[in-house]
């Protein structure tokens, strides 16, 4: 169990490149100010891209979280 | 459009008049025989989907503000204005174009439709019009680069958990990591994508050639070059350059990404290492017996999609196809292939920006060759162009399954027992015959 309060889950696993980091900039204005996307994925390089795409875009990555097989990303809404 | 804007655009303009592109700006005959060559136009015949159309668009600017006849005569070569409603046709030239070069190898004075795309790019940048998401992604790329330091340990610890499917297509010799990371003095530094599809199989088949190789922790891909923004472009390429310097690496070895190998080897100038992409390493790695693949293992017939940044403008031709001719005994060119291919029409940022209906109706023309090959597997060696692919397949109803080279041959492999050296290839086996580079 997270303990963020996720208002929004997005299963990005599987997506080509550079596409994780676009549905992200898309779906970030689909949540209020101040709440949290909880981002599934397999992409090794999005633990690097996630966090550079959060100081671009003005928001924040608040937690990284990986398992086998799996990598979670809790993306906070700040603007 | 204010003056001082207008000021500030035509500066641009006027940086990127290098005698080549005065050259390309000053010779069409308007001979048309650009016009054909065009998938945009093949598929959706349209005047100003034609090469010389776009071209137009800038070179009546052009007219206007750096030639004599379009001060004293601007009605002679249709001199225009820049003006707010003209930056719509600089649009279409750079953003309906993408970018392959196709109609360049018709012209019979080798106009490079890309370089005028380029200006056109240059002059939305400058006025703030270009697509957002390109820029995003560019930025994403640069601030990556500044403070990779805060997100390598976790990178690696992603790399690591993907060892388990690395051994699952090619079991390592004891002690021996799946994924390298950060080796000095490594003989090729692998620049992979975000995905694991672009490290995987490629790891594989590195580890099964027994290469002294190391994963790069950046991204290969360029998308300062896809907004056509050349300090972007160069910072971004900056970071793989420096990589590659401080490990001493013999090659970088580009993965399945046209852009990123075009930029690396064309772009970026001399280093001290060689830049190749990994369809050559894997032509290499069987040229030299290094690996061996197991041809039953397919059981389709396969035809191949010359991307055009690795094809067209990167010579690479025959290699992936000694590849694929190991892979099948039924392998079937397209009709237009190797320097005459069709783009897949998702270069220069299209599948990104996310305009699919153009995307699919620009490219039918592709898809009616892949038709007509009757393959069940479309392979091709550059991400941009699988998605693309992919799209039109599903947009079009076809069965055919795009696949990558490299997810091919690491599905292919032969994992002999007594000893990883596996025996050189023979006579029977397909032959790599190298052709000149493309113009
Ligand atoms: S570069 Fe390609 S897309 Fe652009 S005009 Fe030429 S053939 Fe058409
Ligand atoms: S083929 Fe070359 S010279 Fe002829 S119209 Fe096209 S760009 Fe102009």
């Amino acid at each position: 169990m997270s303990a963020h309060a996720v208002a929004k889950v997005l299963d990005l696993k599987g997506l080509p490149c550079p596409m994780p980091v676009v549905k992200m900039s898309q779906e970030i204005n689909s949540v209020k100010v101040g709440e949290i996307i909880e981002v599934h994925t397999t992409d090794p390089g999005s633990l690097a891209d996630f966090p550079a795409w959060a100081d671009t875009t003005g928001n924040e990555v608040l937690e990284t979280k990986q398992r086998e097989g799996s990598i979670q990303i809790f993306v906070k809404r700040l603007k | 459009m204010e003056e001082n804007q207008k000021k500030e655009l035509l500066e641009l303009f006027a940086d990127k008049l290098t005698r080549a592109a005065r050259l390309y700006l000053d010779n069409c005959t308007r001979c048309g025989v650009c016009i054909e060559a065009c998938h945009v136009y093949q598929s959706m015949p349209e005047t100003r989907y034609t090469a010389v159309s776009r071209a137009q668009n800038i070179r009546r600017l052009y007219e206007k503000y750096f030639k004599l006849s379009g001060k004293i005569a601007p009605w002679w070569n249709e001199a225009v204005e820049l003006d707010d409603a003209w930056m719509d046709r600089v649009w279409e030239t750079a953003y309906t174009c993408t970018g392959c070069r196709r109609c360049m190898t018709f012209c019979p004075f080798g106009i490079d439709t890309g370089l005028i795309q380029s200006i056109a790019k240059l002059l939305l940048i400058g006025s703030d019009r270009e697509p957002k998401v390109l820029t995003m992604l560019a930025d994403v790329s640069i601030s990556k680069g500044r403070n990779i330091e805060a997100t390598k340990k976790s990178f690696a610890q992603a790399v690591r958990n993907l060892e388990a499917e690395v051994i699952e297509k090619w079991r390592s010799e004891g002690g021996e990591e799946a994924v390298p990371l950060d080796v000095q003095g490594a003989d090729v530094l692998y620049v992979a994508l975000a995905g694991k599809h672009s490290i995987v199989p490629a790891a594989a088949i590195m580890n099964a050639a027994g290469e002294k190789w190391s994963l790069s922790y950046f991204e290969a891909v360029n998308f300062g070059a896809f907004v056509g923004n050349p300090k972007k472009t160069k910072e971004i390429a900056q970071r793989i350059i420096d990589e590659a310097e401080r490990l001493k690496v013999k090659e970088v070895a580009i993965c399945e990404c046209g852009t990123a190998y075009r930029v690396m080897k064309h772009m970026t100038g001399k280093h001290s290492f060689n830049v190749i992409t990994f369809v050559e390493l894997i032509a290499r790695y069987l040229r030299e017996g290094r690996i061996k693949l197991d041809k039953s293992k397919i059981d389709a017939r396969i035809t191949y999609h010359d991307p055009c940044q690795i094809a067209r403008q990167g010579g690479i031709y025959e290699e992936p196809r000694y590849i694929l001719k190991h892979l099948t005994d039924d392998f079937v060119d397209l009709q237009s292939n190797r320097r005459a291919s069709y783009c897949c029409g998702g270069g220069g940022g299209l599948v990104i920006m996310g305009d699919k209906e153009f995307r699919m109706k620009s490219a039918k023309v592709k898809v009616d060759e892949v038709k007509a090959t009757g393959a069940t597997i479309l392979a091709t060696a550059c991400e941009n162009c699988h998605s693309q692919l992919s799209d039109l397949m599903e947009y079009y109803g076809l069965e055919t399954k795009v696949q990558f080279v490299s997810g091919l041959v690491a599905d292919a492999l032969v994992q002999e027992t007594a000893s990883r050296k596996v025996p050189a290839a023979t006579s029977e086996e397909p032959q790599l015959q190298l052709t000149a580079k493309a113009g």
